[in-house]
Parts: C-alpha cells; sequence; structure tokens
C-alpha cells in the first residue's frame, strides 16, 4: 500500500526499523556488509528484530539466505508483558534505548524483562539510561504512573547474565516539549559496581572519579554496588556511572567500564576508569545542552512525534549519530528541524560554560498513538 | 381673627442642652453603615454543614461546567477561502442561487459555473463556493470539507430525503454549519398557509441541526433571479459567520482542488492514452501545516503520494490595505479557474493570461478525420505548459540506459511573454521562464550566449525528424546533465580565478580549493569550451527550428529578447556579488546575498554556490592559519565529523607546529564544536549533505548514464561502503575527550556549576545590590502588574507625580513639576498606594489567591504552544519555512502527484467536488479497524453479517465486508449474524488506519433511485489492529455408546483422535443436565472418546460441549473509485454485490434446509391401548368396578335390531282419526287400569291392617294363656319345693 524506502548498509540499522514501526511504512535495507568479512546481518540485529517482532502483532520480516538484504513490513505496536534475551555482544542498552522510544505508543502497557549484558564498554549502560532517559521520558508522557525500570542482576560481557525490567504507561499522543535553560549543576551522583570481583575495585573507581570531581563541585556521592553471587553463568566486570543533575533537572551522564576478560586487552585498571568517567563527564559538561548526547535522538524523537506544535530544546554539538537520526527522520516523516547556534547574550558572554550550544526546534508530525482502544 | 389667635400653637422648641438634649444626641448618633452580613450575621451564618457543603458543590459544578479543555488554536494568520457548498435535492434553485451570490459579491454574472468559485467578499474574508450535486458521493466528500453548508429545501414541497442524508453525513464527519434556506415560497399564495409552513419547516430543521439554526426565506424571483435584498442578507450572514473547528480538519491538512491540470510527458500519452498520468492539482492548503512528499487520498480516486509541492502567489489575494471600510470594485476579486474566469493563472513557472471563457479541460474528443493531424491536435489540446513538459520530457541514448531530464538542468527562471496565436486567430499570452543553468556559467564577456534551455529541450523532444540534430542535442543534454555539480565547480572556479586577480589568498587555501575542484577539471574546461560554441550553434538552431515549428503548430511564437536579457543582467549581478563576497572573505555577506538569490528563486544557486562558498569561508574565518586548511579539507568533506577528526589531528601531528601541539586533543575538539556551532552549516551538514548522498544512491543510473563519463571512482565507493556499514551505536564513543586534569581545560566549564559564576540576572548577588540600590532611591515604588508598568515615586527633587494615566516611567524620570506642599503628595502618595491594594486584591481574587487553578495553567500553557507556534517560523523565508513546518493554511499551493490514474483526468467533471487529504504518519496501513456502530433507525432493514457495506471515514469513501460482534461480560466478541435493532454494536472490517474517535458512516447502495434512507449505519473508531479476537460459540454434539458406572464411551463428537487431544480436559454436559469432563482419547472408532460424568448417563442422552470458535474477517477493502467513472456513471459506482442482491439479479432461490423451515406445528392425538384388568384382579373388583361386558350389538332381525331400523310413518285422516280413537281407548284404559290398580293397593292395605289386628289380638291372647299358665306352673313348683325342703328338714 504504503510506498517503502530502501536503505542501504547496516548503520542506523535500529533507528530505522523503530522509525518504520512508527510510521508504518515498510522499510527494505539491502547490502547489509556485503564488503565485510562477516557478511550479512549480525545475530544482536536478528535479535533485535526478534525484539521487535515480540512487541509489535502483524510484523512481516524477510531476510534473504545471506542475510545481507531485509525487508520489513511494520505491524501495529501492542506492547504487554514480554520476556527477551538479548544477545551479549551487545548490552541491553542496544535494545533498551530502541524499546523506550516504541513503549508509549503500545496498545497495552509495555512490561519487559530483557536479559544480557548490561554494563559494557560500547553501548549506553542501563544505569545511564535510567538516569538520564528516564526523566526526559517522564516529561513526554505527562503522568509517569507506571514508569518503572529496575536492574534486577547486573551482567557484564561476554556472558552476560544481567536482568533489567521495565515497565511504560500508553499514550494517545505526547506532551510538547520545550525544555531551553539546562540551568546549572548543582550536584553529581553515580554509582560504581563490581561484579565478580572484590569490593575494593569499586572503592578504587569512586576514590579516583571523586578525586578530579572535587575540584568543580562539593556535592559528589557515589554509591558502591557490589553483586556477589550472580550465578556461574555471568563474567567479572566493574564500571563507574556519573551522572551531573542541574537545577533545572537536566542530567549528564558519563560512564565507563573495565575491558572484558577474554577480549585480549590487557585488565584495566580501577583508577584509571574512575579518572575516564570523570573525564567523560566533563566532557559531557563541556558540551552540555539540556539532555545528554545518549539521548539527543530519543528526544527529538519525542519531539517529532506530537500534534503540529512547535518543540524546541537546546542541546550540545549534535552527536553523529544524531546527525544520521535526523536524516532518517526527514526520510520518514518529512520533519525537518530547524537548527540554529545559541547566540550569546551579553551577560553570558565571559561565562566558561563550555562549547557553544545548539537550538532545535521542529513542529511536529501530528502523530497519534494509532494503537491504542479508546474506550 | 380669634379662631386664628387660638388655633396659632406654641411652636416646639428643641433643647439643646440637659437631659433630654443628651439622649436625643445619642439617640442620633451617627453609626457606621454596615453590610447586610455584618448586620445580621446570623443570616450569613453556616446553619448546616451538610447546606453549606451542596451550595459550594453546586457553585463549583457550576464553573466548572463552563470550562471547556483548552485547545491550541491553530488558526493561520491569513485563513484560505471558507468552502461555502449549497446543497440540495434537484431542482431546489441551488445554481440559481450560487449565481445570485456570487453576482451579489462581485457584480459579475457568470455564464457558465463549474466547480469551486474563489470570491473576496470582504477585507479579511474570502470564500469558496461550491455547488454539491445530487449524487451521495459528492454530499459526503462535501461534508468533509464544507465550513458552511447552505441546505436548500423547496418549501413547497417540504424536506426531502437528501437533506435528511446530508445532516446526518455531516453529523458524522464533524459537523460544519449549516444555515437552511428556503426556496420557491411563492408557489404559496395563501399567506396564511406560507406562515404555518414556513413554521413546520423551521421547527423540523431546529429539530434536526440545533434549536435556533438560522433559516433564510427566498420568497420568489424576480427575472429568474432571487431578490435582491434577501440575496444580500444571506451574503451578509455568510461573510460574517464564525466557525469553531473540528477535530478531523484541525489534525489533517487538506486541498480542495479548484483547478487541475495533466502534465504527463505527451511521448508517453503518444506510446499509450491510457498511461498513468502526472496531475498537477491547485487550491489553497486548509486544516493544518500540509508537509510535502506526504501519503495523500483523494476521495474517489485512491491514495496516492505527493511527488512535489510549490507554492503560488495567491490568485485570489486579499485587499493589502484595510483603510477603507468597504472593498473596491477592484478588490473584489473572484477566481473560479474551472468556470473560465479570474484571468490570470499563476503557475510554478508560467503564468497564463484567460482571455476567453474556455480556459481548458475540453473533452479530448478527436475527429477521425484529423487523424493525421494527431500530434498537433495534442499539442494543441495540452494542458500544461511546454516548458513544464520539456522539464519533464526524458531522452534515451541507449537501450538500457536511464533516460535523462532536462529537470535538473533546470532551477530557475524568470519571465518573459509568448504571444501565442492559435488557429482560430485567438491571442493568448503566456509568460515562459526560461531557464537559468547556463546563465549561471555564463561569463560576463560573453553576454551574447545567453540560451534558452527550453528551446533546446523543445528540440530534443521533437529531435526525431533529424539524426544529426538529435545527437547533437543529446551529446549537450549530456554536458548539462552531468548536473550541477559542474556547474558549481566552474562558478567555484571562477570566482576563485577572479579572487586570484583581486587578491591573493593564502596558497593553501588556493590548493585546497583545487583539490576540491581538481578532478574534473580538465573536462570541465572541455565542456566550458564546447559549451560556448554549442551555445552559438544553438541560438542559430533554436532560430531556424522555431520557424519549422511555427507552420507545425500554427502557432506564432515570439520570444521577447528583451526580458531575457534583464535577466541576465540580473543574473550577472547576483554572480558578482557571490564572488565578490567570497574576495572580501566575508561569510556573513555572501549568506544573505545568497538568501536575497534564493528569494527569487535561485534556490539550485544558493545550494550550489553558497555551500562551497561557506565551505570556503569557514576555512577563512578560522583564527589561525595553519590551521585553516585542515579545517577546510573537513568542512569540504562535511560528512563524517568522528573520522575526518582523527584525520586532522594525524595531519597535525605530521606539521611540526610547535606552539599549538601541546594541547592538541583539546583544540581538535575546540575546532570541531566550533564548526558545529556555524549555525548555517550546521543544517547543511545534517540536511545538505544527505542530498549528496541522495544523489549517489540515485548515481547509479547516473553512471549507467554517463558511460561515457565515469564520475563516481572506485575509492567513493569503497568510503560509501564504509559508512553504509557503521556501527551503530548512541553512545559518541569517538569523539575527541579533552584531559580535564589540567586546571587550564577544567576553567572552561567551570561556569556550568552553581559553583561557577552565575548569569548577571541570575546572581543573588548582583539581585541584592540592585535591590539595595533601588531601595535607596525609590521609597514607596512599585510595580502595576497589570500593566508592567513602573510607578516611581520620584526624588526629593522630582516632587510632582502626575496621575496614574501617565504613569510612564519616562515620562516619570523627567517631569519636574513646581514644588507644591507635602501634604499634597502625601496624599497623592496615599491614594496611590490604596489602588495598589485594591488591585492586589483583584489580583489575587482573580488567580486564586495568588495560587492559579489547574485550568487557568493549562490555558496559559495552550495559550503559549499557540503564540509559539504563529512566532516561530515567522521571519523566515517562505522557501525555508515551508521545508520547516510544511505549506501553511491559507497558501495557494500546486501539488504535483504521478501515477495518477488516465480516467481522473480524461473522466474529469469539475461538479464533482475534488479533494485532496493528507494523510498523517501510519493512516496509509491497512489492517483490522473496529467500530462502534449503530444501524441507522430510519434505515428499513437490519444489516447482515458480512454483507459488503461502503463506509466513510476520515477522508477515504471504500467498500468492505464488516462482521458484527458484541462485548460479553467477560470482554469475549461473540460474532453476531445481524445488527441488534436499536443497540450499538461492534463492526470489525479490513480497512484502513484511521485515529481513534473518527466517525464513519456506512451506505449499503449508493443508488439514489432507491426509495428510503441510504445511510444505514454510523458509529465511531474504537481500535484497530493486525488481528481479530471475534468468536463464535460452536456446540459439538456426541452421543454414548458404552456406558459404565459414571464413564462412558461417546462417538461422534470429534472426528479424529487428535481433535479429541486438543479438548481433553474439556467440561461437557448432557441434555438431561449431567456435567461430565473429556478424558482420552480411544482408538476405535475414530474420534470417540472416553468421559467421565458426575452421574450415570443413559444410551439416550446426547453429549455436547460448548467451545469457541474464531471467526476470520474477509480481508476485503477496495475504494470507491467514484471519480474515474464517465460523467454519467459517476453515481452508478458499483462495488461487490450482497449475496442477496445477485441472487435476486439472477432469480437463484436458495436450498431450502426443510428442517429450517417454520411450519404450523401438528399435534397428533395420542391414541393410548385399552386398558386391560388381569382377570384374577378383575374377580375381587366389587361389581361396580368391575369392567363391564360391552352391550352386543342387536342381532340382525332382533326387537332392538328393527326398533333401531323403525321408520317414521305418515298417517292418512282416517287413519289418523283411528289411531286418534285408539290413542284415546288406550289411555282410558290405562287410567282404568291405573285407578283399579290403586284402589287394589288401597284394599290390599286394608285388608293386611285388619289381619294384622286380628292377629294381633290372637297373639296377645296367646300370651296371656301363657302367662297364666307359666304362673301356674311357678305356683306348682314353688310348691314342690317347699314340699321337698320339708321332707329334707324332717330327714334331719
Amino acid at each position: 500500500m504504503s510506498s517503502s524506502n530502501i536503505y542501504q548498509g547496516s548503520e542506523s540499522f535500529r533507528v530505522r526499523l523503530v522509525l518504520s514501526i512508527l510510521s508504518g511504512r515498510p522499510i527494505r535495507i539491502v547490502k547489509i556488509r556485503t564488503q565485510d568479512d562477516n557478511p550479512g546481518l549480525h545475530e544482536y540485529e536478528a535479535g533485535f528484530i526478534r525484539l521487535l517482532d515480540k512487541i509489535t502483532n502483524g510484523t512481516k520480516v524477510e531476510v534473504n539466505e545471506t542475510g545481507t538484504a531485509i525487508y520489513f513490513q511494520p505491524g501495529l505496536l501492542v506492547g504487554g508483558p514480554i520476556e527477551h534475551d538479548c544477545s551479549c555482544q551487545r548490552g541491553i542498552g542496544y535494545y533498551l534505548e530502541s524499546v523506550m522510544q516504541l513503549a508509549p505508543f503500545c496498545k497495552k502497557p509495555l512490561k519487559i524483562v530483557l536479559r544480557g549484558v548490561t554494563n559494557d564498554q560500547v553501548d549506553t549502560s542501563v544505569d545511564a539510561l535510567k538516569c538520564v532517559f528516564f526523566p526526559i521520558l517522564r516529561r513526554f508522557v505527562v503522568d509517569d504512573e507506571g514508569l518503572d525500570m529496575k536492574i534486577n542482576r547486573r551482567g557484564a560481557p561476554p556472558l552476560g547474565g544481567g536482568e533489567v525490567f521495565f515497565s511504560c504507561p500508553v499514550r494517545k499522543q505526547l506532551r510538547p516539549f520545550q525544555f531551553l535553560d539546562p540551568g546549572l549543576i548543582k550536584r553529581i551522583r553515580g554509582t560504581a559496581y563490581a561484579v565478580q570481583v572484590s569490593p575494593a575495585m569499586a572503592n578504587r573507581m569512586v576514590e579516583s572519579a571523586k578525586g578530579l570531581l572535587l575540584k568543580v563541585i562539593p556535592d559528589v556521592f557515589i554509591t558502591t554496588d557490589h553483586r556477589k553471587g550472580v550465578g556461574k553463568k555471568g563474567s567479572p566486570g566493574y564500571g563507574i556511572v556519573l551522572i551531573a543533575e542541574t537545577t533545572k533537572g537536566a542530567f549528564l551522564v558519563a560512564e565507563s567500564s573495565s575491558n572484558p576478560i577474554n577480549s585480549g586487552k590487557p585488565p584495566s585498571v580501577p583508577e584509571d576508569i574512575g579518572l575516564e568517567a570523570a573525564n567523560r563527564l566533563l566532557q559531557e559538561i563541556y558540551r552540555g545542552g539540556c539532555v545528554d548526547s545518549n539521548c539527543q535522538s530519543s528526544t527529538l524523537l519525542f519531539m517529532a512525534l506530537y500534534q503540529k506544535d512547535v518543540s524546541k530544546i537546546m542541546t550540545g554539538p549534535l552527536s553523529p549519530y544524531t546527525i544520521k537520526f535526523l536524516r532518517t527522520l526527514r526520510d520518514f516523516f518529512g520533519t525537518q528541524f530547524k537548527v540554529e547556534t545559541k547566540q550569546r547574550s551579553h551577560e553570558e558572554e565571559d561565562l566558561r560554560t563550555g562549547c557553544d550550544k545548539v537550538i532545535l526546534t521542529c513542529i511536529g508530525v501530528g502523530y497519534t498513538n494509532l494503537s491504542k482502544t479508546v474506550a | 381673627m380669634d379662631e386664628d389667635i387660638f388655633d396659632k400653637k406654641k411652636q416646639h422648641r428643641e433643647r439643646h442642652a440637659g437631659r433630654k438634649a443628651e439622649k436625643k444626641k445619642g439617640k442620633n448618633e451617627h453609626q457606621q453603615d454596615l453590610t447586610a452580613q455584618q448586620r445580621n450575621p446570623k443570616a450569613f451564618a453556616i446553619n448546616s454543614v451538610k447546606k453549606a457543603q451542596r451550595q459550594f458543590h453546586r457553585a463549583q459544578d457550576l464553573k466548572t461546567k463552563k470550562q471547556h479543555i483548552p485547545l491550541v488554536d491553530r488558526t493561520p494568520v491569513e485563513p484560505p477561502p471558507i468552502v461555502v457548498a449549497i446543497v440540495g435535492p434537484p431542482k431546489v434553485g441551488k445554481s440559481t442561487l450560487l449565481r445570485c451570490l456570487i453576482k451579489n459579491f462581485t457584480r459579475q454574472n457568470l455564464s457558465e459555473i463549474n466547480g469551486p468559485v474563489t470570491i473576496v467578499c470582504g477585507k479579511k474574508r474570502r470564500v469558496t463556493f461550491i455547488e454539491c450535486n445530487n449524487d451521495i458521493n459528492s454530499m459526503i466528500d462535501i461534508a468533509k470539507v464544507a465550513d458552511l453548508c447552505l441546505l436548500l429545501v423547496d418549501a413547497s414541497f417540504g424536506f426531502e430525503m437528501e437533506v435528511f442524508e446530508f445532516l446526518n453525513i455531516c453529523q458524522v464527519h464533524g459537523f460544519p454549519r449549516i444555515m437552511g434556506v428556503l426556496t420557491h415560497l411563492d408557489y404559496f399564495k395563501d399567506n396564511k398557509q406560507l406562515k404555518k409552513r414556513k413554521k413546520l419547516l423551521k421547527h423540523r430543521f431546529w429539530t434536526e441541526v440545533y434549536q435556533g439554526a438560522k433559516l433564510f426565506y427566498l420568497s420568489g424571483m424576480v427575472h429568474g433571479e432571487y431578490q435582491r435584498t434577501e440575496v444580500k442578507n444571506l451574503g451578509r450572514f455568510i461573510s460574517v459567520m464564525k466557525f469553531r473547528p473540528l477535530q478531523w480538519r484541525t489534525t489533517h491538512p487538506y486541498v480542495f482542488v479548484d483547478r487541475l491540470e495533466d502534465i504527463t510527458p505527451p511521448q508517453d500519452l503518444h506510446l499509450d492514452q491510457k498511461c498513468d498520468r502526472t496531475v498537477c492539482f491547485y487550491g489553497f492548503v486548509r486544516g493544518v501545516n500540509f508537509k510535502n512528499h506526504c501519503g495523500v487520498h483523494i476521495p474517489g480516486c485512491g491514495d496516492l503520494r505527493v511527488r512535489d509541492m510549490a507554492f503560488l502567489p495567491d490568485p485570489c489575494p486579499l485587499p493589502e490595505k484595510l483603510k477603507k471600510r468597504s472593498l473596491v470594485d477592484k478588490e473584489k476579486l473572484i477566481y473560479a479557474p474551472m468556470s473560465g474566469v479570474g484571468g490570470i493563472v499563476y503557475d510554478k513557472d508560467a503564468v497564463y493570461i484567460d482571455l476567453g471563457g474556455s480556459h481548458s479541460h475540453k473533452d479530448q474528443k478527436l475527429d477521425k478525420g484529423e487523424d493525421e493531424n494527431e500530434m498537433v491536435t495534442s499539442m494543441g489540446d495540452l494542458q500544461a505548459g511546454v516548458d513544464e513538459k520539456i522539464a519533464q520530457s526524458q531522452v534515451q541514448i541507449f537501450t538500457d540506459s536511464a533516460p535523462i531530464t532536462s529537470v535538473d538542468a533546470e532551477s530557475f527562471k524568470l519571465p518573459s511573454v509568448n504571444v501565442v496565436v492559435d488557429s482560430t486567430g485567438r491571442q493568448r499570452r503566456k509568460a515562459v521562464f526560461s531557464t537559468a543553468d547556463e546563465q549561471v556559467m555564463i561569463d560576463e564577456e560573453e553576454e551574447d550566449d545567453s540560451e534558452d534551455l527550453d528551446e533546446e529541450d523543445l528540440d530534443e523532444t521533437e529531435a526525431e525528424d533529424s539524426k544529426n540534430t538529435a545527437s547533437m542535442v543529446q551529446n549537450e543534454s549530456l554536458i548539462f546533465d552531468e548536473s550541477e555539480e559542474e556547474d558549481e565547480r566552474r562558478s567555484i572556479k571562477k570566482a576563485v580565478r577572479k579572487s586570484d586577480k583581486k587578491i591573493s589568498p593564502t596558497k593553501k587555501l588556493r590548493s585546497k580549493l583545487a583539490d576540491v575542484l581538481d578532478e574534473n577539471e580538465s573536462e570541465v574546461e572541455e565542456n566550458f569550451d564546447s559549451d560556448a560554441e554549442y551555445d552559438l550553434r544553438d541560438v542559430s538552431d533554436r532560430d531556424d527550428d522555431g520557424s519549422e515549428e511555427e507552420p507545425m503548430r500554427k502557432k506564432a511564437k515570439v520570444v521577447s529578447r528583451r526580458t531575457v536579457q534583464t535577466g541576465n543582467d540580473e543574473l550577472r549581478k547576483k554572480l558578482k556579488e557571490v564572488i565578490e563576497s567570497v574576495e572580501s572573505k566575508l561569510g556573513n555577506q555572501v549568506k544573505k546575498k545568497n538568501r536575497k538569490v534564493s528569494a527569487n528563486g535561485l534556490e539550485d544557486l544558493e545550494n550550489s554556490v553558497g555551500e562551497y562558498d561557506s565551505d570556503i569561508m569557514t576555512g577563512k574565518l578560522d583564527k589561525e592559519d595553519d590551521e585553516s586548511d585542515e579545517e577546510e579539507e573537513l568542512s569540504a568533506d562535511e560528512e563524517k565529523a568522528s573520522d575526518e577528526e582523527e584525520e586532522a589531528s594525524d595531519e597535525e601531528e605530521e606539521e611540526s607546529g610547535l606552539q599549538w601541539k601541546t594541547n592538541i586533543a583539546q583544540k581538535a575538539a575546540e575546532a570541531f564544536y566550533e564548526r558545529q556551532a556555524v549555525g548555517a552549516n550546521l543544517r547543511k551538514l545534517i540536511y545538505g549533505s544527505t542530498e549528496q548522498t541522495r544523489n549517489e544512491t540515485q548515481g547509479e543510473e547516473e553512471e549507467e548514464i554517463g558511460g561515457l563519463f565515469k564520475i563516481a571512482s572506485r575509492a567513493t565507493l569503497k568510503a560509501n561502503l564504509v559508512t553504509m556499514d557503521e556501527f551503530d551505536c548512541t553512545k559518541w564513543s569517538n569523539a575527541p575527550i579533552q584531559d580535564f586534569t589540567a586546571e587550564s581545560v577544567l576553567e572552561s566549564v567551570r561556569d556550568c556549576f552553581v559553583t561557577g559564576n552565575w548569569k548577571e540576572s541570575e546572581n543573588a548577588e548582583e539581585l541584592l545590590r540592585m535591590d539595595d540600590d533601588s531601595d535607596f532611591d525609590m521609597e514607596g515604588d512599585f510595580e502595576d502588574l497589570e500593566t508592567g508598568e513602573i510607578h516611581k515615586v520620584s526624588d526629593k527633587d522630582q516632587k510632582a507625580i502626575s496621575d496614574q494615566e501617565d504613569s510612564d516611567p519616562i515620562n516619570k524620570k523627567t517631569s519636574t513639576g513646581p514644588v507644591d506642599e507635602e501634604a499634597e503628595r502625601q496624599k497623592l502618595i496615599e491614594k496611590k498606594m490604596k489602588l495598589k491594594e485594591r488591585f492586589d486584591a483583584e489580583y489575587d481574587e482573580t488567580e486564586g489567591g495568588g495560587q492559579k487553578s489547574f485550568y487557568e495553567e493549562l490555558k496559559q500553557e495552550v495559550d503559549a504552544q499557540a503564540n509559539m507556534n504563529k512566532s516561530e517560523f515567522e521571519g523566515l523565508d517562505d522557501e525555508i519555512r515551508v521545508q520547516y513546518e510544511g505549506f501553511r493554511p491559507g497558501m495557494y499551493v500546486r501539488i504535483e502527484i504521478s501515477h495518477v490514474p488516465c480516467e481522473l483526468v480524461s473522466n474529469f467533471d469539475p461538479t464533482y467536488p475534488l479533494i485532496v487529504g493528507a494523510l498523517l504518519p501510519g493512516e496509509e496501513n491497512i489492517g483490522y479497524v473496529q467500530v462502534r456502530l449503530k444501524k441507522h433507525r430510519w434505515h428499513k432493514r437490519i444489516l447482515k453479517t458480512r454483507d459488503p457495506l461502503t463506509v466513510s471515514m476520515g477522508w477515504r469513501r471504500f467498500q468492505t465486508l464488516p462482521l458484527y460482534s458484541i462485548q460479553d461480560h467477560n470482554m469475549r466478541n461473540r460474532s453476531l449474524k445481524y445488527t441488534p435493532e436499536h443497540l450499538h454494536c461492534m463492526a470489525t472490517f479490513w480497512g484502513p488506519i484511521t485515529p481513534q474517535g473518527t466517525g464513519m458512516l456506512a451506505i449499503q447502495s449508493m443508488n439514489s433511485s432507491e426509495p428510503g434512507f441510504r445511510i444505514s449505519a454510523t458509529g465511531s473508531v474504537v481500535d484497530q489492529d493486525k488481528s481479530t479476537q471475534i468468536m463464535k460459540k460452536l456446540k459439538l454434539v456426541g452421543t454414548p455408546f458404552k456406558i459404565y458406572r459414571k464413564t462412558a464411551f461417546i462417538e461422534g463428537m470429534f472426528s479424529s483422535s487428535l481433535e479429541v487431544a486438543k479438548f481433553e480436559g474439556a467440561s461437557i454436559k448432557t441434555v438431561s443436565g449431567i456435567r461430565g469432563q473429556i478424558k482420552k482419547a480411544v482408538r476405535k472408532p475414530e474420534g470417540s472418546f472416553r468421559a467421565t460424568f458426575e452421574d450415570k448417563i443413559v444410551l439416550s442422552d446426547i453429549v455436547f460441549v460448548r467451545t469457541w470458535f474464531r471467526v476470520d474477517v474477509p480481508r476485503f477493502y477496495t475504494a470507491v473509485t467514484s471519480l474515474l467513472l464517465p460523467a454519467s456513471e459517476k453515481n452508478k459506482w458499483q462495488g461487490v454485490k450482497t449475496v442477496g442482491q445477485l441472487k435476486r439479479e439472477r432469480s437463484v432461490r436458495a436450498e431450502v434446509n426443510t428442517d429450517h423451515l417454520y411450519l404450523p406445528v401438528l399435534r397428533e392425538e395420542k391414541v393410548f391401548a385399552p386398558l386391560v384388568v388381569p382377570r384374577s384382579l378383575q374377580r375381587q373388583l366389587p361389581y361396580d368396578y368391575k369392567p363391564k361386558a360391552e352391550v352386543a350389538a342387536p342381532l340382525p332381525g332382533s326387537k332392538r335390531d328393527i326398533e333401531g331400523k323403525r321408520v317414521a310413518v305418515v298417517l292418512e285422516p282416517k287413519e289418523r282419526k283411528v289411531l286418534g280413537l285408539m290413542k284415546i281407548l288406550k289411555t282410558r284404559y290405562t287410567e282404568r287400569q291405573d285407578k283399579l290398580h290403586k284402589e287394589a293397593v288401597q284394599r290390599i292395605k286394608e285388608h293386611r291392617k285388619k289381619v294384622e289386628a286380628s292377629e294381633e289380638q290372637k297373639l296377645k291372647r296367646q300370651r296371656e294363656l301363657k302367662q297364666k299358665v307359666s304362673r301356674v306352673l311357678s305356683k306348682m313348683e314353688a310348691k314342690k319345693e317347699r314340699d321337698f325342703g320339708k321332707i329334707r328338714k324332717k330327714k334331719r
């Protein structure tokens, strides 16, 4: 019925599928890693498709023999209670990000249990998502009853064994969003976790991270989360997640974690990891904005999926992922964001607030949740 | 006199002192005015808590009742014309009214009205009139777009079904404003009857619409027109009517098409008359913002996708000045392209001046005689501008290569006038826009080389004539087609050259630029030269061809050179500016100028030149010269930020700058962010480059065309592949990270924390200080919160205080009045304080004691949103603005849609409304739609499940097969065979996904000839899904064949043991109500099973299991394509017929299962077997109960038999006499006998008495005798006894 978009390659794979579901337009992706040594879809991508199939009803997926081309015809989002074992090649964050983007538009409230790697070096960890994306989601869904996320178990790569529970209420439509002033950072919080290693590791990370952060703000509090006896399945690992909270309720996050065992890399030093995370947090603060660089794309998506009203947000410089996301968004919904650099007013001129900020403005596409049942 | 004296009384003298005076004084002492509440507090006290609560509750209820959910006001600043539809049954005066209204507004008489007519009818109001014909499809479409409906009713006849149908359609699709108009009132001669009729109709109308709905009376015709005053009145009402937003229309953009043009390339038409067409639709955008390239639905045609959209100058603009009170005649514009008025027609790139009444849309009827001239005539009939067609035209060089279009080459056009004289001698002046691409590259020296691409490509289309020219043209077009890129390069190169001459930029810059442009330089150079050659040749060619064409087309065509030249001049100027700006290295300037250029429609120029310019600029803008080159390279690539970053740092390392090496990472990061920060770049970084990549993806074709010219190198392809399969991760992991352990770096974020410096406006210290300052010199000042004015008490030297009115702070400061008295000042201050207090009190009251209510907050939020929507993109250029927000309502647009069925164009009828309704994301899909539906109470028959139904929902009209169901209490959807009579039910059908809450309307047959009400059901969408759960009850019946105590084996319920396995554990029941459970399948007979019951069942029992069976909803959906039908059949669209219809048509009768027939119940009398009592029992019974022997039939000849056979005898008179006598005798005889008998009886009685008496005597005597005897005897005995005793005594 509706014309399908054709894409090439595996880049922004998730975004394409998520947008396909939201817009209801089928897509065809060809030439997936055709030149690669390991051609076609990877296991984690196949798992992602399976997850989408669980969330939706009536989705049709055709994959060719080599896995280098897929045709995806989206169904309607249903939600409900779902369990999914994620591939351990990627973190749960990889899946959870997309799930969170789809969750408010299901027919029934989504209650999902994801199992796999909770924290790794590649993907946004579940802690970070909980700390940063949650406040944003809460702003969009009006009433946050039923919005919940629990980290039941932690799992580090390569074996995983972590478990996350996420539930989200459904909405007919989201709330318009204007967020232009992030305020000033009033405190820094964080979690240092250690799985199947000595709890001293966590403390050492905290020490080194604090060493740097206390230079800028006295209110730094990092909890340690040491879990033992997860079971024989999991792998050892440790890491730290740092969150900066501002006076206006914006959150910035940075994280760092140890090298996974058997990855060929030398074992990491906890002090280095703590310092790296602190450094990354400061870098994130340097970029600034009302949303974290990880959440830019999701926030922009929710802004676009509103009634035909103006939404506005200030962010730090756009990440390459966000830029690609914006292009894909235009392909599916025809939405273009007005992007402008924030002009510094004269009173801000001599403030040392990192790099220039970007203001993004868009008009929603008039999206409503088509799968929700009305009484 | 005396009397007077006596009458005069002593005057009363009031006491002024003393007790009495004091008393009186005390009495009259002034009491303070008290309010009623103060005077009588008891009356206002809360006596009953309950009552008080109720009162409060009621007050709150009333308050909340007035509140509505605040909605964001999305009405545009300059709204589109309102759509006024004139609706009514045929022959009621619609056309006459329309003509009268148009005449009323414009003072023009339209001879022929076809399609919508747009009129400027007031200073701020435009109206589009449309007459709705008597077709239910039209009525539905009209109801979806009309803002106001004039419902015409023939008063002499009364309401007709169409009126009610239309009202019901309106109700479902959001109820536009409706005004009734009664016509044919002159039919009533009798005034009283007329009055009665009016009243009757009015009340009926009110019940249908709403109480007090406006109803107009058109009392009669004068010279075939309605009376002027009445029409004027109606017009006035139309022009001041207010509208409320309707849900569907405030979420869905749409265009009510007032013109369409077929722009299919003529070659395609030539090959196949019935090929899919490319059509341009024109009209005002209504509703909300219309996004380009979105999916649309054309009711009556189908789902399509917008290929392109462009806005055009308003053909019917509102007057600019609003000074005068009313409109001047000049401003009373009328625009009715399909009716052939309106003069100038603007297209995207051409202006058509219409001189006659026949603009276009003649039927394409070709006379057979004109066959030899078919091409020529078809050209005469073209509905699109020649230039457009050229833009669409394609040339294929090789069989397997992709066709080339000239569109790519075109970028902008400036008008020139083309006077075309057709065969009839009529002059048509057409403004043609020339292309400008070449002009971009034309150097200043080559003035004469301005050529017209149009003309060339026109040649191209007709190139078949001579191979020579054809090949040449192809070559040329190839060169042009080689695309903008090269043009751009050229222009840039020129720019660079220029700058070379005038100033010498750093060598690095130049070399980088050269790198960028380098690759095809030599080629470009060649092309450039050859271009010039071709240009020259073409000019001559063009002239020749032009002269050839003229006789062929029978049209004169003159190109006015001057305009073209002026166009060139302008272009050149622009180009100069661009170059200059490059020279002066001022990026902003260039951007501005570019914008100017683009404002003139030179978008491509901007894109091409601007892009490269800005690239150069970013290089220039960098502070450090050393860095500039890599920056340039980076910005030139502009695609992969991160990769570049690495590159950049690498390069930097290679170079041997010493100072900056210390902080490479930081600088790289800063530079990276800075690059993003350049505002204009940012947009291009995001969206601009995609256009490149898009081109690249399309590039494959281009490569193939360019078999000769290989554009894409292997390396770029590989790079493409790398980006194609880039790692999918949200984390910005490869971004440069600065080392914040260094104090200097850490300083850069110091003020992001609360511990750092604050903004002045937020800094508490600063604020406090400011407060102190103000307190110091502004004692007693206050701010009027309502007006935002600051009321100040002037300083001691500024003694005079102006009044409340002129409280302007500036005035305040400057006003230095005479210094009068301290008292006066005090008084004024007091007065002001009082005012302030009052204001504060009021303010607090309205805002709920400082706290705003939820409702007020919500309202404010919504208002703020509405303001933001209006103001956000206000200053922007329309070209850019439409990209951000889409086409605003009120814009006049041209929508180009390809793959339109040819019938839409060939069977086009302007009297049928044509709507292009946009679909929101997701609405193009198909799924199971569930609606809550109720059969219309006026529809005669109930609806059968799975019978085809035509549904109007959203923009669409379609036919589908609904399945009716009703929800049980356990939320199960139980399927129904028919819709309930007066009850809502659910209908599920396969159809387009439409937002929940959208109204739907169902029609069974659209045939207007059918009597009765055509709307069969109405409802609203509840849910949609990709699967359904509608269940049907199913009873499976079986019989026991073997019964043990509580176990039974049952057969006949299932056909295989597999089926049984599925139902294991299911509860079963016998008819007599014994419950049981299915246990397990047994092997033989197949499908039988063992079951247990709560009690023993009998062999004759029937066992059944109750199950639910999922019913499939048929997947049938077809759009009603009524617009594609030929004019005469437009209202006769026929979809799928119902089974009933088919059977009726073919007189097929269904095989009747006689079991299903209802027959009169016949009950046979029960015949019981005779009761037989056993003989032994019989014997014991009393006689009465003993069965008696039947009286046997009389023997033949017996007395009974004869008596039974007696016959009536008729006697002769004599015989009768004899018989009578005999009777008398007999009677006498019997009488006598009786008497004798009685006497005898009496006698006997008496005799018996006598006998008895004598007997008595006898007995008496005998007794006495006996007594005597026995006395004697006993005496004797006693004597004897005594004697004996004596003896014994004696003996003793």
